[in-house]
């Protein structure tokens, strides 16, 4: 179900879409945060000549799309949920590279959800497009709702 | 790195090797949420940064957002294979285990394959894995890149 908390998620929901532009400071940002001194992502003085998305912020557009959908927890606002959630599994296939300026979509639908060994999991399906169609990265991530399992 | 990378099956690769700190973290946990704002944010109260918070529920301390280690094993990838991987490659990590602060974390990977296409580039699989100090695997993942030939 949309609207709601992100556990309120159910197989089939279908995301409204997020629009953005692209900026350097996201990008190098991002990048800072994680000790990535590559310059693709930091300046346009790189062997592609542009300033890069880096691919892993496909994990950022998730907490977009998110926020978009779900009303009762917007995370990046600092609303949280009824539990702690953990990131199970990251996989991203790159397309093509976006770059600072362009604008990109990004669309998604949960493909499945289901109980493993006492613990919720959801399964996301993200892809992420420029506005003029390009297709730059798809995206499944595996994220566990609730890492405490009841009665243990 | 050479613009067109060459490697063998069982070469390895080499990535980072940190220790998981409080301020690492909250680096990343900041940008994060500074990229999805375009504007400066610093972290709050999460299962990465309060001990309390992450204990009540139900992890031994807080523990790193999976995303750094995933970030290192790019990192390790765009080192090897530049380009070739930013505009066509592929990531899967998934994390296995917990990675408690202090852990000294290294990011390795291994060619599995090496596959010559018929347009004359080269497909690699690539075995990607953070381990802790003690050789086990908290992070197990994989890549695929294809290189262009002439």
């Amino acid at each position: 179900m949309l609207g709601g908390y992100i556990s309120d998620l159910e197989k089939g929901d279908v995301f409204k879409s997020v629009e953005y532009v692209v900026t350097p400071f996201m990008c190098s940002e991002y990048a800072h945060g994680t000790e990535e001194t590559s310059e693709y992502f930091h300046s346009a003085r790189n062997p592609a000549g542009r300033q890069m998305r880096p691919p892993t912020m496909i994990h950022v557009d998730k907490m977009r799309i998110l926020e978009e959908n779900c009303d009762k927890e917007k995370r990046i606002a600092g609303m949280k949920g009824p539990d702690a959630r953990i990131h199970y599994e990251y996989h991203a296939k790159h397309h093509s590279a976006a770059y600072v300026g362009e604008k990109v979509v990004v669309t998604g639908h949960i493909v499945d959800k289901y109980v493993k060994r006492g613990r919720p999991y959801l399964w996301y399906y993200l892809e992420v497009s420029t506005s003029d169609g390009r297709l730059v990265t798809t995206y499944n991530d595996l994220t566990v709702l609730r890492y405490k399992v009841d009665g243990a | 790195m050479s613009d067109k990378p060459s490697f063998n099956v069982g070469d390895e690769l080499i990535g980072p090797v940190r220790p998981v700190t409080p301020q690492r973290i909250e680096w990343y946990d900041s940008a994060m949420l500074s990229a999805a704002t375009n504007e400066l944010r610093q972290v709050g109260s999460n299962i990465h940064t309060d001990e309390e918070f992450a204990r009540s529920e139900g992890f031994l301390a807080a523990n790193a957002d999976g995303m750094i280690m995933t970030n290192w094993c790019s990192e390790m990838l765009i080192r090897a294979f530049g380009l070739h991987y930013l505009e066509g490659g592929e990531l899967r990590t998934k994390y296995i285990k917990p990675v408690y602060l202090g852990v000294p974390l290294s990011v390795r990977g291994r060619i599995k394959e090496a596959t010559k296409q018929g347009n004359g580039s080269t497909m690699y699989a690539i075995d990607v894995w953070c381990e802790d100090g003690q050789g086990v695997k908290l992070v197990d993942g994989d890549a695929k890149v294809t290189v262009a030939g002439e």
